[in-house]
């Protein structure tokens, strides 16, 4: 793991296309340092509202099987969310809630990064330390600082094209990805 | 006291849940001149995506639920607790409703109650529900607190009746607690 690159899963808590949490997960790549691989998640949006009767009756939704997979494939997560009603959106908590109970259960281990964007001043940051609390219960392993907490999105992006335009937000998500590189390759269960 | 009616919704779609049984007992716990009713299913709900609102509207049990949240005097969620926050599905039907205009919760009464066979009967899942509430302008009842922990053996196994005393000497305290409260901070008139 010294020498490879480091593929580097990215999850978007937000289902809308036009997305501010989707747009700033379409800048990674162009931010990120030549050492990560950054690729998309599957999309958690066919995933079903956790119900233990379905698990029990059908196992697991492909949706949730697939979900599972691509994290247990990556060296390292990074959790782009909006914050709805102060929290997790519920699309997203409900992908967590229904792969947290699999027997392999991918989050265990995992070096996960957050960031938000969000309208307000705040930026996310209760959805994040909510994220913080749930993965905590699932093991895996949080990277600190520093914290990209993109507030006031609607005017840090282009309307149009929706790219992030803001220079201090460019150099913070800078400054996290390559820390993230040396915490994935600090961190990593080596197997 | 004048007739007050409570939405109960449980935050577990599983047939047999814990907190399904504490929703399923309250009626039998509560004060004179409270009625008690279960909430339409939150199920069939999609998940949220403001592009289906856009282009579609609510669907059709987010209307439903909303409009039995509207019509109640109280709301009372018995929720379990999943990785230390509340369950995807129910914070799904939150965020859905939180959207539409005339948003139900807000100036609504709302009590509070876990269960889970751990040690601390749901409590974190509790104090994300209560930061939800407060975003939502709902009026969350403070205490007496309902964490029910070490569920597994306070139900009849095969009923699923709660039959653990002091646990049901607490949800009564509770439920008096909130009619009390929604005289006071409901909606008058």
């Amino acid at each position: 793991m010294a020498d490879r690159s480091l593929d580097v899963l990215v999850i978007c808590g937000s289902l809308r296309k036009g997305s501010y949490n989707a747009a700033l997960a379409r800048m990674l790549p162009g931010l990120a340092p030549a050492g990560l691989a950054l690729r998309s998640a599957p999309s958690f949006a066919d995933i079903p509202l956790y119900d233990a009767d379905i698990q029990s009756a059908n196992g697991f939704p492909a949706g949730a099987t697939a979900w599972a997979d691509a994290i247990r494939a990556a060296d390292g997560l990074i959790i782009v969310s909006p914050e709805y009603n102060w929290s997790i959106p519920g699309g997203l908590k409900n992908a967590i809630d229904w792969v947290s109970r699999m027997k392999d259960q991918p989050f265990k281990d995992k070096p996960v990064a957050l960031q938000s964007a969000a309208g307000g001043i705040l930026g996310g940051a209760r959805a994040q330390y909510h994220l913080r609390q749930s993965l905590t219960s699932i093991d895996a392993v949080l990277f600190g600082r520093p914290e990209v907490i993109v507030t006031f999105a609607p005017q840090k992006f282009d309307e149009k094209t929706l790219e992030l335009k803001d220079a201090t937000a460019i150099d913070l998500i800078k400054q996290q990805l390559a820390g993230f590189e040396k915490f994935v390759r600090r961190v990593a269960v080596k197997g | 006291m004048p007739n007050v009616n409570v939405l109960t919704i449980c935050g577990s779609l599983r047939k047999g849940s814990f907190n399904g049984m504490v929703q399923r007992a309250l009626p039998s716990l509560a004060p004179e001149g409270m009625a008690l009713k279960p909430a339409p299913s939150f199920a069939e709900m999609p998940l949220y995506n403001a592009d289906i609102q856009n282009s579609t509207g609510f669907p059709a049990p987010v209307n439903t639920l909303a409009d039995a949240i509207r019509a109640a005097d109280g709301v009372i969620f018995c929720t379990p607790e999943y990785n230390f926050g509340i369950p995807g599905g129910l914070k799904n039907a939150i965020d859905w409703v939180s959207r539409l205009p005339n948003q139900p919760f807000a100036g609504k009464p709302v009590a509070l109650q876990s269960a889970s066979p751990g040690p601390l009967g749901g409590g974190r899942v509790q104090y994300d529900m209560r930061r939800a509430m407060v975003f939502l302008d709902a009026f969350t009842l403070n205490k007496p607190e309902i964490f029910i922990g070490s569920c597994a053996g306070k139900f009849d196994e095969k009923t699923g009746e709660l039959k653990d005393e002091p646990t049901r000497g607490f949800i009564k305290q509770q439920l008096a607690a909130f009619a009390s409260y929604i005289a006071h901070v409901g909606r008058k008139g």
